[in-house]
């Protein structure tokens, strides 16, 4: 696959580039120390007059209940730790409880923002561990879906970090409704097509639940279309706003290889230069049938994230554009309809990891399916691995030495769905 | 695309079977002696270029016949392609059997995402993790009994709050 590194996409930067561990990264963005996130705070400077501040829970901008603890000298941060588990709900015990077709509604709930890649990541789990195959076009409709879903996670995803940016005052209010505008055609859309606007349970163990109505892709294409040129307008208001610049630009610089070892991909691992896309990279569903140009900027800082969600948006549709005009004919689903909830079974002992691409990076599941004949249709261990937990965990190493103000953009730069992080 | 786990990329397999001395390397990887572990983890890293860290997961397994009480912990690690060479992504599973009382070593030294990880693993599951630079609790609150995930911790007994 020659596919070159940013067609898309042309960075301002004359980039110089580095090779470390196999992978090609800025020079600019190495960076030879990180900042500890365990720093013991009595050894930084005793004439200094720290403050210790909590924000959140419930905070307007914490994107959740996320609570970060921070340590300000002045208006500087030192130290910041943040703490999760507001929203735990133990999905991955209720799993153990749950047979294979019953767990795809629970995980929707996980990141709520984009829920049809959970299911995609959860089912796609149980049909390595079954051995099933979707249909053809089971798979091509979940590539439209995820596509589809990925334009929408974005849109709140850059929407709110407009308003992060400074709300009413910095133009960010105007992004954010335009974007909740924007969504909410998509929300119609997926209304028509599975009958929830939010929790949609159309992913079954070998295919979908749910067939295309008539003239639905006639309908996505306007939609589509529609938000593409709009997303010009969105790109302008940050791009050409003075107060987005000066507030993003050059904040929480990420060092590529700080993000990798943290387990952080998406388009924080895009925005720091790392041409990396599991769509592309290891294709599932029906992404081997599109050639993905995968944008990339190699600035690392908030905006340059912002700005690959945005330059994302507009390659989803594109690539949704494309699979809708050819759907293949046939049947949505590899099994027969599932009348009983334990219907489904894996009795092999296998464990099995399936990642794929969900709007914040890698999405994955691990299964551990039960050796126990006796303990019934259910997974004997199920982990998701949320990109979100992973992304949050950079909030340490970018914190220190930024002001108050500016943890607010990073926290949004960094997109993270506490539904997903807690589970 | 039939989704099939793909196979382990072969050097690492070769090194493995020189460097562990096993004979077999199953598709969800070799097992690590637990004091080996952080040496295999950083020559994973250093040597084959393995700095993406994708997971950590902890699975309680009871004591079944001679078997003890143990749990598993399963990693895995990606290598990123080489856009310039599009070289297809490779990760690379191993797992540590801990028996229930032990620890195993914290990799968070090696990378910075086990960190947290392991955190959650300690705290859902009870696996301990020696040498970890932060072992509070990730989700369920500080006074909180049990560790869930623990296949003992069955939610129709009497564990707080379902007493």
């Amino acid at each position: 696959m020659a596919v070159s590194a940013a067609p898309a996409v042309s960075s301002s930067l004359a980039t110089r580039w580095t090779e470390v561990g196999g992978v090609r990264v800025p020079v600019e963005l190495v960076t030879p120390g990180w900042p500890d996130p365990h720093m013991d705070l009595s050894t930084y400077d005793p004439e200094a007059d720290l403050m210790a501040l909590n924000m959140g829970p419930q905070h307007p901008s914490t994107h959740g209940v996320l609570r970060v603890k921070v340590w300000l000298d002045g208006e500087t941060v030192v130290k910041a730790i943040p703490y999760v588990g507001y929203l735990h709900r133990g999905v991955e015990k209720l799993c153990e409880k749950l047979t294979y077709v019953q767990i795809t509604p629970i995980v929707d709930k996980n990141d709520y923002v984009s829920p049809m890649m959970n299911e995609l990541a959860v089912n796609m789990a149980f049909e390595a561990a079954l051995g099933v195959e979707p249909p053809p076009r089971a798979q091509v409709l979940r590539t439209i879906l995820a596509e589809i879903q990925r334009i929408a996670s974005h849109l709140i995803s850059v929407g709110t970090w407009g308003l992060d940016m400074g709300g009413a005052i910095g133009g960010g209010a105007t992004v954010f409704l335009y974007c909740m505008r924007e969504r909410e055609l998509i929300l119609d859309l997926f209304e028509e097509l599975t009958g929830g606007r939010f929790h949609y349970n159309t992913h079954t163990v070998g295919g979908n639940r749910h067939d295309l109505p008539a003239g639905w892709d006639r309908k996505a294409i306007e939609v589509l279309d529609r938000i593409v040129a709009r997303s010009e307008e969105y790109e302008r208001f940050l791009v050409d706003n003075p107060i987005c610049h000066q507030r993003a630009r050059g904040i929480a610089v990420i060092d590529p290889l700080l993000a990798m070892e943290c387990g952080a991909s998406g388009p924080i691992l895009r925005g720091s230069g790392v041409d990396f896309d599991l769509r592309r990279d290891a294709p599932y569903a029906a992404y081997d049938q599109v050639e993905l140009r995968v944008p990339v900027r190699t600035e690392g800082d908030a905006l340059a994230r912002a700005l690959v969600r945005i330059d994302e948006l507009r390659e989803s549709a594109r690539v949704a554009k494309l699979l809708l005009q050819g759907v293949p004919e046939g049947p949505i689903c590899a099994l027969k309809p599932v009348k009983l909830p334990g219907a489904v079974k894996l009795q092999e002992g296998e464990q099995v990891y399936v990642g794929i691409e969900s709007p914040r990076g890698e999405l994955g599941t691990w299964l551990l399916a039960n050796t126990d004949r006796k303990l019934g249709p259910h997974p004997y261990r199920l982990k998701i691995r949320p990109p979100s937990l992973h992304a949050l965990s950079l909030l340490p190493y970018l914190c220190p030495g930024h002001t108050l103000s500016d943890v607010v953009v990073i926290i949004g730069s960094l997109d993270p769905i506490l539904g997903e992080v807690d589970r | 695309m039939p989704v099939l786990q793909p196979p382990l990329p072969e050097d690492v397999v070769t090194w493995c079977r020189h460097h562990l001395g096993v004979e077999d390397v199953p598709l969800e990887g070799p097992e690590v002696p637990r004091e080996r572990l952080t040496d295999f983890a950083r020559a994973l890293k250093e040597q084959h270029h393995f700095w993406f860290f994708v997971y950590c997961a902890a699975a309680h397994f009871p004591a079944a016949g001679e078997l003890p009480d143990r749990t598993l912990v399963a990693y895995r690690v990606r290598r990123l392609p080489h856009a310039t060479l599009g070289r297809p992504t490779q990760t690379f599973p191993f797992r540590v059997w801990v028996p229930t009382g032990e620890s195993s070593p914290s990799l968070a030294g090696i990378w910075a995402g086990a960190d947290g990880q392991e955190r959650e693993q300690s705290d859902l599951v009870g696996t301990v993790f020696s040498g970890h630079p932060d072992p509070r609790r990730l989700m369920m609150p500080d006074d909180w009994p049990g560790h869930p995930l623990r296949r003992d911790y069955a939610i129709e007994t009497g564990h707080f709050p379902w007493r």
